[in-house]
């Protein structure tokens, strides 16, 4: 024992020791103190006004200005990816600016684009007002111009082209009346000429016949583009219409019945030489509004293109800024001594670089008072702190994932690095699916600097968080595969030669009784004679049986093991001695008798049955075993143990509370006096800081936790052992499907002669192979390991009820608010 | 006697690894004992699995009969 008492250390066995610290840091210092810490990023603030509402706390304005701020940020954000910029070249490079000149650039740039976005929209607005003038005059003028001929008005609605009377219009010329023939119909027949949108203008028109009676008539050509209508802004299919009519009431029942359908109504001159000159003048306006519009477009695009190159600095800067103030927000203001009094955690090893840049900070703020930094004592336990490496930080989160370490308890992610790629290849063994996976984790870690500054979809960024993780578990996969000897479910005979042959040079017995074995085992892994044989899977099975048993006994032992690491670090005697003992005892007497059987078993080739043998242990254990005899003294072996199973389930049951209500009543019993005196005695201690003190022992509680645990271990002993099972379960689900793959999917499509035929096999054997065995398998087998390390392993020692430390850190907040 | 031969080459190249992990990435006495303990259950880990499979095949109780057709 003292040999491990000698050890150093190890890194990620325990957590970091923290120490829980307190800083007076001088009014003038601060933000430059807490910005520098930001930048350290090893200093967990504890919310010392937790109480306050964010509005009555002393930084709520500033917090108020970085909201602005980011507001606004967002805003160009938005504008920049509506007008599709893209970041051009390099960012240039600018001198650091301050907050305020920040700010009042950021609301200069604001009021710019508002304006510019809104003269924007007035142009656009004219633009389309035009362009839809442009086509009633087009369509209406032609309409105008074939009414010159005589025809008898007709009310029919739908008509495309018809012909009219002759008609008065007021705003014609001379030389227009003189060129209608015909009988007028009657005097002051007017028109008004608009466009519609097409869906609307059968009820329009249906409106218009019974406002005017029937005394109007209507006409309508559909335009032949899409147009943006002014209001609407979105593009629609409009038809332009021309309505004829006479008398004043009449007149202002048509423009008000227009106004309700959103119809725009356009003057269209009655003569052609008119309608030219301002065809002429519409299309000269359009051209200089688009000329206009383009520009105005350019300069916004400008402006945006220079607020680019900076939103990415100006977005960090603003970010830091508010995490700056919130901190501050944390700490205590105390405005007598014109400082503010903050409390956190911090690692002990970090407690020279804090104090270096506290130092830092006060020489760069020009402050006359350093700022105070000291360790005090805290009540609470500590957060829980790891260092962790890109290769170990993706095993630390699965076993986060579980729960928090306690302070300073053993870390199961130690072991999980190694054994849980492990279990996970036991279930997965298959070197062919494994050099697959390796070519995939190989890709994800090289690209690692690519892809993780993209922003990737939530499965992509666990696969490419877990890198590491998916590397270990195809190299653990390889050697499995080698030892089952399965690549894509085809045996290799790499290791020499089989290990059996026919029992007679005709092999007539092969199919009935079978070959026999006549040298030495196959070295290294199952034999290739075993492969599609009859008696493969009885075989197999087994062995994974016995494999998984053997796995789960070992897994278990080292979990007690830590039990025993924990006990001995945190001092505790009593759990080495009514717990790790008895619990040992126990479950080896039980489960690691069964292991050593099975090696026996196999060692000696023994025929006996290890169902029967462990059955009737506790059934009639007084029994003569007979052909089930594997040990010498085997019944007084097993008498033995079983005594000793059952005497340690009250040993690890009673002991512990007993003598923990012991020791509670002798240190109370000298207190029982001081209690009264000293009532007073938390006047010395900090008033801004919360303390508890926790001094009450409620025995019945603590008798039923440790009923509670003796009795979870006990059953947990049988179920967990039978639990990993599940690694012979899943690894013949992944043989089986294997096998079913290439024999009735590849083997199959190559007997035929025909290319298409094998190619077509081929297709299907990749995707089921791609979609079903590795990806399906590698989650299900990902998950299961998962379940037996969080269950069966850690319930053996893995208390889990720490918190996580978080530190204020500015390369934390980027990883956030993406 | 094969199995001695092969858990003692298994030791060995245990050995080898924990000194190659020494030799490449020598962090100090608590990363160099973390480096050793992956190692170490790295190798016993892949024993353990080789040792199983050869003692389940040394002394078998059923032997393979051939399916028809092969």
């Amino acid at each position: 024992m003292k040999f491990f008492d000698n050890l150093p250390a190890m890194d990620l066995m325990r957590s970091e020791k923290m120490t829980f610290v307190q800083l007076i840091i001088p009014f003038e210092s601060a933000h430059r103190a807490i910005s520098y810490l930001g930048e350290l990023g090893l200093l967990q603030f504890r919310d010392l006004n937790d109480d306050k509402s964010p509005f009555q706390r002393t930084f709520v304005n500033q917090v108020k200005r970085c909201g602005e701020m980011s507001r606004k940020l967002r805003f160009f954000k938005d504008q920049i990816n509506k007008a599709g910029l893209l970041p051009t070249t390099r960012p240039t490079l600018q001198p650091n600016i301050d907050l305020e000149e920040l700010e009042i650039q950021l609301s200069e740039h604001e009021s710019e684009l508002i304006e510019m976005n809104t003269n924007g929209e007035k142009l656009r607005q004219a633009y389309n007002e035009l362009l839809e003038f442009k086509m009633v005059l087009q369509k209406a003028g032609g309409f105008l111009v074939s009414a010159q001929s005589h025809t008898v008005a007709q009310d029919r609605e739908l008509e495309e082209t018809v012909y009219l009377n002759n008609h008065h219009i007021e705003r014609t010329s001379l030389l227009e009346q003189e060129m209608q023939p015909g009988p007028s119909n009657q005097a002051g027949l007017r028109f008004i000429s608009g466009i519609i949108c097409k869906s609307k203008i059968l009820r329009f028109e249906r409106m218009l016949f019974r406002a005017t009676r029937g005394n109007m008539f209507f006409n309508q050509a559909p335009a032949e583009e899409y147009v943006t209508d002014p209001v609407l802004a979105e593009k629609v299919e409009k038809t332009v219409f021309v309505v004829f009519f006479s008398g004043e009431q009449a007149r202002t029942k048509i423009l008000k019945i227009c106004d309700a359908f959103g119809a725009n109504c356009y003057p269209v001159p009655e003569d052609i030489t008119t309608q030219r000159q301002i065809t002429r003048e519409v299309l000269s306006r359009l051209s200089e509004l688009e000329a206009t519009l383009d520009a105005g477009i350019h300069h916004r695009n400008k402006a945006l293109t220079s607020i680019l190159s900076h939103l990415k600095k100006w977005t960090v800067m603003v970010r830091k800024e508010k995490a700056v103030y919130d901190t501050l927000n944390m700490l205590n203001f105390d405005v007598t001594k014109k400082c503010l009094v903050g409390e956190g955690w911090c690692p002990i090893f970090a407690k020279h670089q804090i104090q270096e840049v506290l130092r830092r900070a006060t020489i760069d703020s020009n402050s006359q008072v350093g700022i105070i930094f000291h360790i005090m004592d805290a009540v609470e336990s500590p957060p829980t702190y790891f260092k962790t490496n890109k290769f170990t930080h993706a095993f630390q989160e699965i076993v986060d994932a579980y729960g928090v370490a306690r302070y300073q308890e053993a870390n199961p992610s130690v072991y999980t690095v190694i054994t849980y790629p492990f279990l996970f290849a036991v279930m997965f063994g298959d070197w062919g699916h494994g050099i697959c996976l390796l070519l995939g984790a190989l890709i994800l870690i090289a690209r690692e600097r690519r892809l993780g500054s993209q922003k990737l979809g939530s499965f992509m960024e666990l696969a490419v968080g877990g890198r590491y993780v998916v590397l270990l578990m195809a190299l653990f996969s390889i050697y499995c595969g080698l030892i089952y000897n399965e690549f894509f479910s085809v045996p290799f005979r790499m290791f020499g030669e089989t290990a059996y042959k026919c029992r007679d040079p005709s092999c007539s017995d092969a199919r009935t009784t079978g070959l026999i074995k006549y040298r030495d085992t196959y070295p290294f892994g199952v034999d290739p004679s075993w492969r599609g044989s009859r008696s493969e899977l009885p075989f197999l099975n087994s062995l994974k049986m016995k494999m998984s048993i053997l796995f789960g006994v070992a897994q278990m032992n080292l979990g007690i093991l830590l039990s025993y690491f924990n006990a001995r670090f945190f001092r505790s005697s009593l759990d080495i001695r009514y717990q790790f003992v008895p619990q040992m005892i126990f479950f080896n007497s039980l489960f690691g008798y069964l292991a050593l059987l099975i090696v026996i078993k196999w060692c000696t080739g023994s025929q006996a049955d290890l169902y029967h043998v462990m059955i009737y242990m506790f059934l009639s254990p007084t029994d003569d075993l007979g052909d089930n005899q594997l040990l010498w003294a085997q019944r007084p072996l097993q008498i033995l143990l079983l005594l000793l199973a059952v005497i340690a389930v009250p040993w690890m049951l009673f002991p512990k509370p007993l003598i923990l209500r012991k020791i509670h009543l002798e240190r109370f019993q000298g207190r029982t006096y001081g209690l009264l005196g000293t009532s007073e005695m938390d006047l010395d201690v900090e008033p801004d800081s919360a303390r508890q003190r926790h001094e009450e022992f409620n025995f019945s509680e603590v008798l039923v936790h440790q009923m509670i645990h003796a009795i979870e271990f006990v059953l947990g002993a049988v179920s967990n052992t039978a639990s990993y099972l599940r690694l012979w379960a899943l690894s013949l689900a992944h043989s089986e499907l294997s096998t079913v793959f290439y024999e009735k999917v590849l083997l199959l499509a190559w007997g035929f002669d025909n290319i298409l035929i094998r190619l077509a096999g081929l297709a299907v054997f990749a995707f089921a192979t791609a979609f079903i065995l590795l990806m399906m398998e590698t989650l299900s087998a990902f998950l299961h390991a998962l379940r037996l390390h969080w269950v069966e392993f850690m319930n053996k020692f893995y208390y889990a009820d720490g918190y996580k430390f978080r530190p204020f850190s500015f390369s934390s907040l980027a990883d956030e608010d993406d | 006697m094969g199995f001695l031969i092969t858990t003692l080459i298994f030791i060995v190249t245990g050995v080898i690894a924990s000194l190659l992990v020494r030799i490449c990435c020598n962090r100090g006495p608590s990363g160099n004992l973390f480096h050793l303990t992956l190692v170490i259950t790295a190798t016993v880990c892949c024993w353990m699995m080789w040792a199983i499979v050869y003692l389940a095949q040394m002394k078998p109780l059923i032997v393979p009969i051939l399916s028809e057709g092969e």
